[in-house]
Parts: structure tokens; C-alpha cells; sequence
């Protein structure tokens, strides 16, 4: 029997990561057709090799031999033309990088299928033995292999996810107010930082945004830790409505509430100032605050409690000494989630304080690039607005993923 | 040190269902006393209440001679350790040991000197001393379950309650930490309330058993006592491995019938009259070369030490236990064996 097994399972790691491949071609397929054709020509090389690739993808079978083969040296003589191409008019970026996919692609099918051991396996003439011996060199060689095409299309993703970040950067470096930038690196200056950086407003933003999310932190804890803890230990009446209707305000869109919220804060006499956004953002944050420690706090065994209660501790002690010093990744991801919030926030602050001197981070940015049209400051002063999010993500990295996954609460 | 006694102790939960009902039960001073019973049968409510982790719904607990009815858990002085051992996952196992004590009122706290000392004894005599930088989440289980016990005991407890300490450990080290959880008791003479499920564990280390049943006391009485002379069918049953034979029937001028299978009574119940219940232990029912009880045999296990005998008198299941391996060559003697039923310790159980 097992020498069934072995020839009936065995297929060569190549065609898995042949298949990796095809799906590479494809995938960068699409951005080089639309950056081609807004130029002359092209097209066509492009689409063929779209096609052959979509083509080898599905009919990757021992059946398929010469039609494997076909394509994959179709590929990569596309590659090659559309190098060749490119070299008539000048060659940019995009063209290596696309013709190397297609010429590497290509060229690995043509050397995998043609291997001893792979044609042999096509021609069906591996025998049993072959099989077993197949399956121990998939063992070893595939991991190898298959990892460079995953992560050739997996950078893929990465980038187009860095660039706007990338961009910003650049854009920040790069003398002149332009919001194209320059890619050169030699002419690259601090100037823009240190424009902003000297500004006396900018300061007084970044004080006012730190003062309203430390502030919007505090208060959201100090509600949603015991709401949390209550909702989680305690039945009383109420409590399965009331933790609804917690999740039924989360389903509203913000600008709703925006004008109640706004007259309400002007009745209050809390316009331009950092208490009104305190209190709003604060409010705004505690239904997913609690719920999170809610869900937290459902995972802490009532065991520990109750062994507390015996080892002397009241229902405060408890409360301070066994169930806080245990929830801290939780309160970790609550707090960095008030504070984020609390940072980003954009409307609220707009319509709240109005006066220059109460503008938050987001909203000094904002009208700065209204005033006049300094991409570079812009982007400078973006960068910096975005370090602390970055920094605290870092800090709280690990205790993050354990509040969240161990919360069994999505963030 | 102090006795701990029921009185007419009732439990009903929120919901309506009742877990204990008019519960007596004294336990002496130093004394070992199991609460066994299936699951569900309230043993642990019971424990719960003395401990101040449940209400009481009726009646009255007294630790010494303190009514406990009313006072919150950490004013009760007892030392309790859980299924899950319930360790502090975020302490060392010395900041566990330690925590009861220091969260004692300021008065009654042992300095730093003496906690150390206090901490030292216990660990040594639960043999964790190798322990005590380390967190729970680095102990095995039987490590973890020492220091459960060190935490409660290291605070000279009233009374020790255990609700099902040894049920998380694997067969081996539970065999072992059976008998070292005696030796502790009779070092320390602790009084000590021990919740199990486990009959060998509850014959083994209780000075008394208390049997429940569906919220109810069966029986209160040392474990030899409940095995020879059940209080009730279900004790009898509950009670050893293979349980009792039960056999339903009449009995009349020292002849007891059941269907068409007559028993000779033994000497003490010859006196016997009426309906109930027959039990037999199966190593009492004897298998005889010839002359008793024709039985057809319908299945054997044979756990070397011993034979269990399934056979079928009658139409009457019947289990016998015999000492010894058997011998594994023999075939089964024609599917046929002579049994006796006639037990000079079978027990009556009247309707």
C-alpha cells in the first residue's frame, strides 16, 4: 500500500512554486499595464504576458507538460522584448523591475520542467522508489524555494503599502515646497523640520494634543476600568441592555452627533478648551474600552478572586491586588487606544476649539496647508505628528498583542 | 484549631435549585473528615458556604463556637485549596506563600524576619524551598499544587478546606500526594474539610466520610464503617470498586427470594421479614466447586491482582471478586460456574 501512496501524492515542489510565480507575473501585470499605457506603446507585451501567466497558473499538471513549457519560455521572451522595448525610448525603473519578474519567472520554469527529476515525474517513468525519493527532497528543498517567490510577492505588497509613507518622506526632505519631491538624495535638507519645529504655534498644538489625549487616557480608563470590571463579575438588572446599548452608540456614524454635541458643549461653556474634547473623546472611547476589559476581565479565573477573599482581601483588595496587576496587557491596549483616539481626532477638535491657540496637532496641520501651500512643512510636520503613534506602538508592542489576542476582542 | 459544626445547613441558588438540604454534620477538632458523592451532590456548595464564597440560605455554621453565617470570607481564618490551585499568576511563589499574611490588619502582621522563618518551615515541609523565585507558570502540576497548599497552610489555618485538590494531577503523582496529604494532616492535626468525587481517595484519607447524595447526607461515620455496613443502597453502591451486589426480593424465615433464586440468609439477618434489598460484596460471593448457585458467566477482567467475574444468576447480574491474576491459559469454565451467595456480612436494606 504505501508504495501506492508515495506515487499517488508525489508532485515536485516546483509546480507549487511554479504556480507562485505565475501569480507574481500576474499580480505586477496590472500595475505595468496602466503605467504602459499612458505611454505609446507596449501594451501588448504586457497583456501577453498577463495571459500566458493566468494561463500557466491554471494548467500547472502533468498533462500540461508542453504547454508548461510553451509559456514559460513565452514569458520570458516577452521579458526580454519588453526590455528590449524599453531600451528604444529609455529605459525606466518599472521596465527592469518588470522584465527581471518575467525573464526570472520564465526561466525558472524552463530549468525546473526541463530537470531530470521533474521530466521524469511529467513523463510518468519516476517509479515508486522515485516517488519516495521525491517526497524527502520536497521536504528539504521546497521551504527553500517556495520561500523566495512568497517573499518576492509579498514585498510587492509591502511596497505599495510604503509608498505614501515613503512619499512623505521624501516630499519632508527635499528642498522647495513641491509635493512631488525629489529623488535625489545629495540635495535632501532638514530645512522643513526645523521651519516647523521653530514655529511657536506648532508647539503650542503639540501641548494642547498631549494635554487632551493624556487627559482623554486617564478619564477613559478611570470610566471604563471599573464599568469593565462590572459588567464582567456582577449581574444586575440592566446589564444586558446596557452593554448593548454600549455597542448600539458604536454603530452610529460621529457626524450625527456632531451639532447635538456642539450645542451641548456651548451650553456648557466648554468651546476652546481642552475639558470639552476631554470629555467627548472620552465618552467616544468607553464603549470599546469596556468591552475590551470586559473581555478581559472574563478570562481572569473567579478562583483567584475567591482565593483572595480567603487569603484576606476585601472586594477592594481584590480588585487592586490580583485582578489590576493581571490585566495590565488589557488596560495597556485600552489606553493606547484612548490616547490614539484622542490624538488623531479631527472633527470634533475643528468644530470645538476654534481659536488658533486650542488647535490639536491634526487641526494645525490642517490649516497650514489651507494658509499657503507648503508641501514641505507639510509633510515634515506630518512625520513628526506621527512619531509619538509610532513610538508608543513600538513601547506597547508585546503587551499589545497579548491584551489582544488573549482578550478574544478584535481591536 | 477549632471544630466546625452544620446546623440544619440549606442551600437554594438564585435560580431556584436546591443544592444542600437540612444538613447536620460536626466535625471535631483535628479531625480529617471527607465530603464524598457524585457530582452534583452538593459537596462543594457545602464547602463553599463554610468558606464565605457562597450564602446560606438556611440554617447555622459555626467555626469553634462563632456563628460564621454573616462574616465575609477573610475573617473566617480558614486556608483553602482550590481544584485549579487559583496560584497568583502574576507573584513569585514566595509573594503567594506570603500574601495571606500580608494582608493581614497591621497588628497581626509577622514582620519581615518572621515571614522569611514562616516562609522557610512551610517550604521545607512541602519540600518547594527550590522554588520560590519562580512564578506559577514555570511549576509542574505537582509543584503547583504543593504551593497551593503551603499558601494555605502557611497561615496556621482554623480549619484547611480542599475542594478536589488531587483531581488535576495525573494517577501517579495523585497516589502519592494522597499519602503525603495524610502525613501532613497527622503531623499538624489540622482540622480539615476534603471535597472529592474519588471513593479510594475518600476511604484512604478520612478519618470520617460524609456521604451525599442529591443535597442530602447518606452517611457520617469512619470509611470502614460506611463500606461494611451501608447506611442505604446508594452508599453501598458508591462505595468500593467493583460496587456492591444489590439484589431486590423478600425475605422470610431466613430464606431470601428473588424470582425463582432462593438464598439462605446468614445468622445475623435470619430474623428478617418483608421486602428490600440484598448486598453482597462481590469478594464475599465465593466461587465453589460444586454445590451452590448455578451461574452462567458473561464476562471477565482480569486486572491481574485480581478477577472480576461478570455472571448472571437467574437473570440477576452479579459480580464476584477474586484475589488472584487467574490464569490467562485457562478457557472460561464452559461459560458455567457454582457460586454461593450464602455471606455471613451481607447487608439488609429494608423498604
Amino acid at each position: 500500500m504505501s508504495d501506492d501512496l508515495a506515487s499517488r501524492w508525489y508532485s515536485p515542489f516546483e509546480l507549487e512554486v511554479l504556480q507562485k510565480a505565475a501569480l507574481l507575473v500576474v499580480l505586477c501585470s496590472i500595475p505595468v499595464l496602466w503605467v504602459v499605457s499612458l505611454r505609446e506603446n507596449g501594451e501588448l507585451l504586457v497583456l501577453l504576458g498577463m495571459i500566458s501567466g493566468l494561463l500557466s497558473f491554471k494548467a500547472l499538471s502533468r498533462e500540461n507538460r508542453d504547454f508548461m513549457m510553451l509559456s514559460s519560455a513565452l514569458i520570458m521572451l516577452l521579458g526580454s522584448l519588453f526590455l528590449y522595448q524599453a531600451t528604444l525610448r529609455g529605459v525606466a525603473m518599472i521596465d527592469i523591475w518588470y522584465s527581471v519578474i518575467l525573464i526570472c519567472s520564465g526561466g525558472y520554469g524552463l530549468w525546473s520542467l526541463s530537470s531530470s527529476h521533474v521530466s521524469k515525474w511529467l513523463n510518468g517513468r519516476l517509479g515508486v522508489e522515485g516517488a519516495e525519493r521525491g517526497l524527502a527532497r520536497n521536504r528539504i528543498l521546497r521551504p527553500r524555494w517556495a520561500g523566495i517567490f512568497t517573499h518576492a510577492l509579498l514585498l510587492h505588497f509591502v511596497f505599495i503599502v510604503m509608498v505614501p509613507i515613503l512619499w512623505i518622506i521624501d516630499v519632508s526632505l527635499s528642498p522647495g515646497q513641491t509635493a512631488s519631491g525629489s529623488l535625489d538624495l545629495s540635495a535632501w535638507t532638514l530645512t522643513h523640520f526645523s521651519s516647523v519645529l521653530e514655529k511657536d504655534d506648532f508647539w503650542t498644538w503639540v501641548s494642547n494634543s498631549i494635554i487632551i489625549s493624556i487627559g482623554t487616557t486617564l478619564l477613559g480608563l478611570l470610566l471604563a476600568i471599573p464599568a469593565g470590571y462590572a459588567f464582567s463579575r456582577h449581574r444586575f438588572s440592566g446589564h444586558g441592555v446596557m452593554m448593548f446599548s454600549l455597542l448600539l452608540v458604536q454603530m452610529f456614524p460621529g457626524v450625527i452627533i456632531l451639532v447635538p454635541y456642539f450645542m451641548v458643549m456651548k451650553s456648557l461653556g466648554l468651546l476652546n478648551s481642552w475639558l470639552g474634547l476631554i470629555l467627548a473623546y472620552s465618552v467616544t472611547a468607553l464603549p470599546f474600552c469596556v468591552w475590551m476589559l470586559k473581555g478581559w476581565f472574563d478570562t481572569v479565573p473567579l478562583d483567584l478572586e475567591e482565593a483572595a477573599a480567603l487569603d484576606g482581601c476585601g472586594q477592594f483588595g481584590i480588585f487592586w491586588r490580583i485582578i489590576l496587576p493581571l490585566s495590565l496587557p488589557a488596560i495597556a491596549v485600552t489606553a493606547l487606544f484612548s490616547f490614539l483616539a484622542a490624538w488623531n481626532e479631527f472633527l470634533l477638535a475643528l468644530m470645538f476649539n476654534q481659536s488658533p491657540d486650542m488647535y490639536t496637532l491634526p487641526v494645525g496641520l490642517a490649516f497650514s496647508i489651507t494658509q499657503a501651500q507648503k508641501w514641505g512643512d507639510f509633510a515634515a510636520m506630518s512625520l513628526l505628528v506621527s512619531i509619538p503613534v509610532v513610538i508608543l506602538f513600538i513601547v506597547f508592542q508585546k503587551s499589545l498583542i497579548q491584551g489582544l489576542s488573549s482578550g478574544g476582542v478584535k481591536g | 484549631m477549632a471544630a466546625v459544626s452544620f446546623e440544619g445547613i440549606g442551600k437554594v441558588y438564585d435560580d431556584g435549585t436546591t443544592a444542600v438540604t437540612e444538613l447536620d454534620l460536626v466535625v471535631n477538632e483535628g479531625e480529617f473528615l471527607v465530603l464524598v458523592g457524585p457530582s452534583g451532590c452538593g459537596k462543594s456548595t457545602t464547602l463553599r458556604m463554610l468558606a464565605g464564597l457562597e450564602d446560606i440560605s438556611e440554617g447555622v455554621i459555626r467555626i469553634g463556637d462563632a456563628v460564621v453565617n454573616d462574616l465575609p470570607a477573610r475573617a473566617r481564618g480558614l486556608g483553602m485549596v482550590f481544584q485549579s490551585y487559583a496560584l497568583y499568576p502574576h507573584m513569585s511563589v514566595e509573594d503567594n506563600l506570603t500574601f495571606g499574611l500580608r494582608m493581614k490588619p497591621k497588628a497581626e502582621r509577622p514582620d519581615s524576619e518572621e515571614l522569611k522563618k514562616m516562609v522557610k518551615e512551610t517550604s521545607t515541609m512541602l519540600g518547594i524551598d527550590d522554588i520560590l523565585e519562580k512564578r506559577p507558570r514555570d511549576l509542574s502540576g505537582g509543584q503547583r499544587q504543593r504551593v497551593a497548599l503551603g499558601r494555605a497552610l502557611i497561615r496556621r489555618p482554623k480549619v484547611l478546606l480542599m475542594d478536589e485538590p488531587l483531581s488535576n494531577l495525573d494517577a501517579k503523582l495523585r497516589n502519592q500526594m494522597r499519602l503525603e496529604l495524610r502525613r501532613l494532616h497527622d503531623e499538624l492535626g489540622t482540622t480539615t474539610i476534603y471535597v472529592t468525587h474519588d471513593q479510594i481517595e475518600a476511604m484512604t484519607l478520612a478519618d470520617r466520610i460524609a456521604v451525599m447524595k442529591d443535597g442530602v447526607l447518606q452517611q457520617h461515620c469512619p470509611p470502614l464503617e460506611a463500606y461494611h455496613k451501608p447506611a442505604n443502597p446508594f452508599v453501598a453502591s458508591f462505595l468500593g470498586t467493583p460496587p456492591m451486589n444489590l439484589i431486590e426480593g423478600t425475605a422470610d424465615g431466613g430464606v431470601f427470594t428473588s424470582g425463582s433464586l432462593d438464598i439462605s440468609l446468614p445468622d445475623h439477618l435470619s430474623d428478617t421479614k418483608g421486602k428490600g434489598t440484598l448486598g453482597i460484596r462481590p469478594e464475599n460471593v465465593r466461587v465453589m466447586e460444586d454445590g451452590g448457585v448455578e451461574a452462567s458467566l458473561s464476562g471477565v477482567e482480569r486486572l491481574g491482582s485480581e478477577t472480576i467475574f461478570h455472571l448472571d444468576v437467574e437473570g440477576i447480574s452479579i459480580k464476584a471478586l477474586w484475589h488472584g491474576p487467574g490464569d490467562e491459559s485457562e478457557g472460561l469454565p464452559e461459560g458455567k460456574m457454582q457460586i454461593s451467595l450464602n455471606d455471613p456480612s451481607a447487608v439488609w436494606f429494608a423498604d
